[in-house]
């Protein structure tokens, strides 16, 4: 994980709770993490500015792109969305924590050789979304595979490659 | 990151290429391959080996090319730096990585654009005298899709110059002429001998060499880069979210901010109701009114601030534009049609004449287009930092270094920084399309960073502003006439626009002078159709003014004059009861490169094979940014008036093409954002506010409703045309050419389609009233 988690940790441990503040403790990217929240904030603000985790993107703020989407305890979600302090005792998942190392998850590895995108603010989301479809079942067809991915839009239109990756990736992850 | 060029370095570099770039543009070379590439003087700095000025050398083998342009997803990265690869025999491999470079130097100059205008031109001696003026600070940018134009030249001969240096000090090394050496995969060989040195341990002996004055290029037999598709250099890190993003940027002691904009453009902050309660709010540093247009709100993280900004209840002074809505603004286009004083852009041949003719045969139409937003993906931030002794700092994802540093000095009041010492890094852009030419942002964040000086201080506008209060693409209403000879071909061509002129617009917020309306091409482009043979032409267009910012807008007045104008040929050949394929054939009789590509769209598409039931196509092509697309758009209509575009096929002339994997993915993207205008994007005014916001309102295309697109490249062997427009312009004509040839009703108005949502995130697109 990058900077930011262990010193906010850190600081969560020491300090004493400010009026208001909670604490949530979850397993972010693998790594157990202590942190203290305004109960109000939505999970997508705590990853980028609290656990320095800016792989997630805030594209609308209000579930309507899906750039924020990570997973919560293996299901997708839109990060905007969901209370930070929901995801107490859960496995969080962003796109920082889905290589191995530096082996790339077969649909990261998938959006290269297709493509699959140009700016690629959406990416991290599309891929998170991406991975949750095929887990879901619902990677099996090219044309079941638009139905399943269009909470995440892609305003410089590489969704054919996306298309793509996604059909590819399910093949290699043996769950399509 | 490697060291600034000396300063030495910048002020020879710029009084050497300003005083070519002068001799240039007054003895009317104007075309860049006859500007003299300067800035090739290399040097050693620490670990690096400057070469150039972009090209930087390293011991361990990894090559760094300074690219000094954005990159916004079009690939730009990757084209430019295959160039200097090509030319120094380096394989477009992992050692070559790619770096926006934070120097301002002239021979980074958006050159084309401002050589390309003459005083005698239209815009007139104003903005040519201007253009001059910016010239001796050099206009770096990135945009009309002239970055390959613009540095195609540049770029080659620096990787040139540096395979020549390398050449020198190889020959030095090995005791031999250079003449005996020769070089591939990074490397200089001495086959005489089975000698190899590859270039890292070389570089420091290269780069204090003299550059050749004028290095030979690579004739295209040799090219083994150029041309052949490579992997793109930002690719591999954007799957793991590694990309600095400008909303990701993170710096020591960093305050964040969000704001409030005039909701009616050109409304100013009466007062602030409740300043105190917002200023009480937890972890809120400053409430700041910004030029008397805007409220920021500073705190500890965003989420505080945007909460706190929420809460401002802000009273705004009365405006004229209170009232005006998206009809009124509708109904003025209207009235300057029939009673304005058009500014007449072309006029070959008696148009008058010809619809004099008794018993001509005239077609007539009138077309209209909408407000659009551009609505990239990533909103509108900047985050600057002012620090001791003036010296400030700016991290922006913007298309342009040059404008973000003015925009920096115009924030902070032109006051206590010292322009030498401003330094604005490029971050990516997720998504720019013109936006990002816009610097408004970068000034708030720069008035807002003096307040707070040695705190950065990064503002993000929140969506809604960034659709709601935002620059737009102008709404255009025209009016096209054509007298069709016996032959059914057009013997006259009229055609006369109504818009908001977007070069007033964007000068009335840069310039101290705002620039006459009065021949912006920008306004009639597209509507010419030079390339058809048409016996009489005439284009003319009236500026109707508006309080409603215009701003560059991916492929500009083509997106709607090319819809128009290509909506219109098909409505002449249908009066002409011929194919439009076959139409545009005939007109395109003395224009073979364009004629071609009719061709392979019309081929690659099965125009004329029969269709399965419900199913329709249409076909459109525009020549624009110095390339040529075609394409034929497949379009199902349903009985209950639902819309569908399953397939798009295109055929493409860019000139030259440096990245065939590019080309392909700008003609995609184009398509689809221009297909995403055509069918379902529009904002409207009610009480002259933006009602739009937010992606619920302002809606994208979705995974489901994306077509399948084809593409084919024409060979070519002209120097490259520009890639990331051209796609844009000829789809939405297309669309409504195939909704015309499926309902036999006419679609004039953009856009075609209301967007419904429908189950999770999906999106129905239903014809509008007056097309279906």
């Amino acid at each position: 994980m990058r900077a930011g988690g262990a010193a906010a940790q850190g600081e969560a441990a020491r300090s004493p709770l400010r009026q208001g503040a909670t604490v949530v403790r979850a397993t972010v990217n693998g790594e157990s993490v202590e942190v203290e929240i305004d109960p109000r904030s939505s999970l997508l603000d705590v990853l980028r500015e609290t656990l320095g985790l800016t792989g997630a993107k805030k594209g609308c703020d209000h579930g309507q792109c899906g750039a924020c989407t990570v997973h919560v305890d293996g299901r997708r979600v839109a990060s905007c969305l969901t209370l930070a302090a929901k995801i107490d005792g859960r496995e969080v998942t962003t796109i920082e924590g889905l290589s191995d190392g530096d082996t790339l998850h077969p649909m990261q590895q998938a959006f290269i050789d297709h493509d699959a995108l140009q700016c690629g603010y959406c990416t991290p989301g599309q891929i998170m979304a991406a991975v949750a479809c095929v887990a879901e079942g619902n990677a099996t067809s090219p044309e079941r595979i638009p139905e399943y991915m269009s909470g995440n839009i892609c305003r410089c239109g590489a969704y054919v490659g996306i298309v793509a990756a996604t059909l590819d990736a399910a093949a290699k992850m043996g769950e399509g | 990151m490697t060291k600034l060029l000396s300063r030495r370095t910048f002020l020879l570099t710029g009084a050497a290429l300003g005083g070519t770039a002068l001799v240039a543009a007054l003895g009317g070379l104007g075309y860049l391959a006859t500007v003299d590439v300067d800035g090739l003087g290399g040097f050693v700095d620490g670990d690096d080996a400057v070469m150039n000025a972009f090209v930087t050398l390293h011991d361990d083998g990894r090559v760094v090319v300074k690219v000094p342009r954005t990159e916004m997803g079009q690939g730009i990265h990757t084209g430019l730096a295959m160039l200097v690869a090509e030319e120094m025999d380096i394989p477009f491999d992992e050692r070559i990585s790619v770096e926006h470079p934070v120097e301002l130097l002239p021979v980074y100059a958006h050159w084309a654009q401002m050589l390309g205008v003459r005083p005698e031109e239209p815009q007139g001696p104003v903005t040519w005298i201007g253009r001059r003026l910016i010239s001796s600070i050099p206009l770096i940018t990135t945009g009309a899709s002239a970055s390959t134009l613009n540095l195609w030249h540049p770029m080659r001969v620096a990787g040139a110059a540096a395979r020549h240096m390398l050449l020198a000090a190889g020959a030095a090394r090995l005791g031999v002429p250079v003449a005996e050496l020769t070089t591939s995969d990074a490397a200089v060989h001495h086959a005489a001998s089975g000698r190899s040195i590859p270039y890292a341990d070389l570089a420091r002996q290269a780069a204090v060499l003299a550059p050749p004055d004028r290095p030979a290029l690579k004739p295209r037999s040799e090219w083994r880069i150029i041309g052949r598709s490579q992997r793109r250099v930002d690719i591999p890190a954007k799957v793991k979210g590694e990309p600095v993003f400008g909303i990701d940027v993170v710096l020591p002691d960093m305050l964040h901010a969000s704001i409030r904009h005039a909701p009616v453009f050109g409304t100013r902050v009466v007062r602030i109701a409740n300043e105190a309660e917002v200023r009480a709010e937890p972890d809120v540093l400053d409430v700041a009114i910004i030029e008397d247009r805007s409220v920021a709100v500073v705190a500890r993280s965003w989420w505080q601030a945007e909460t706190a900004a929420a809460r401002l209840d802000v009273e705004w002074s009365a405006s004229e534009a209170d009232a005006v809505s998206s009809d009124a603004l509708d109904a003025r286009l209207a009235d300057a049609l029939e009673g304005g004083e058009p500014y007449i852009h072309v006029e070959d041949g008696d148009v008058g004449a010809a619809l004099a003719v008794d018993g001509a045969r005239v077609v007539q139409a009138t077309y209209v287009a909408p407000l659009v937003a551009h609505a990239c993906m990533e909103s509108m931030n900047a985050t600057v930092v002012l620090r001791p002794g003036g010296r400030a700092e700016a991290w922006v994802p913007s298309q342009s270094i040059s404008l973000t540093r003015w925009a920096v000095f115009r924030g902070m009041g032109w006051a206590g920084v010292d322009p030498a010492e401003v330094v604005s890094h490029i971050t990516m852009n997720g998504g720019a399309f013109g936006r990002r030419t816009e610097t408004e942002v970068v000034a708030e964040a720069a008035f807002l960073a003096a307040r707070h000086p040695g705190r950065p201080v990064k503002l993000l506008w929140p969506r809604e502003e960034d659709i709601g209060r935002a620059m737009y693409r102008s709404h255009a209403r025209a009016g096209l006439t054509a007298v069709l000879g016996a032959d059914g071909l057009p013997a006259a061509w009229d055609a006369l626009v109504a818009a908001q002129s977007l070069m007033q617009s964007i000068g009335s917020r840069t310039l101290p002078i705002t620039p006459s309306p009065d021949g912006d091409r920008l306004t009639a482009e597209g509507l010419e159709k030079p390339y058809y043979a048409l016996p009489a032409r005439r284009v003319r267009s009236v500026h109707v003014p508006s309080h409603v910012p215009i701003g560059l807008w991916r492929s500009n007045g083509f997106s709607f004059n090319t819809f128009f104008a290509e909506s219109f040929v098909d409505e002449c050949a249908a009066a002409a009861e011929t194919d439009p394929v076959d139409y545009r054939r005939a007109l395109l009789a003395r224009s073979p490169r364009h004629l071609a590509v009719i061709e392979r769209v019309a081929a690659l598409s099965g125009w004329g094979a029969p269709m399965a039931a419900g199913r329709s196509r249409g076909i459109a092509m525009e020549h624009c940014f110095e390339s040529i697309v075609a394409v034929v758009a497949e379009v199902i209509v349903t009985g209950d008036g639902e819309v569908r575009v399953p397939r798009v096929f295109c055929a493409v002339d860019v000139g030259t093409v440096v990245n065939p994997d590019a080309v392909v993915a700008q003609m995609e993207g184009g398509i689809l954002f221009g297909l995403t205008t055509a069918l379902i994007s529009r904002v409207t005014l009610s009480d002259g506010r933006i009602e739009q916001s937010n992606f619920h309102d302002f809606t994208m295309p979705r995974l489901a409703n994306a077509p399948e697109v084809v593409v084919e490249i024409v060979p070519s062997e002209l120097p490259p045309g520009g890639a990331g427009e051209p796609g844009v312009a000829p789809i939405a004509a297309a669309v409504g050419n195939a909704i015309f040839a499926a309902t036999g009703t006419r679609p004039r108005s953009l856009p075609l389609a209301l967007a419904e949502t429908t189950g999770a995130g999906r999106l129905r697109t239903v014809l509008a009233a007056e097309a279906g």
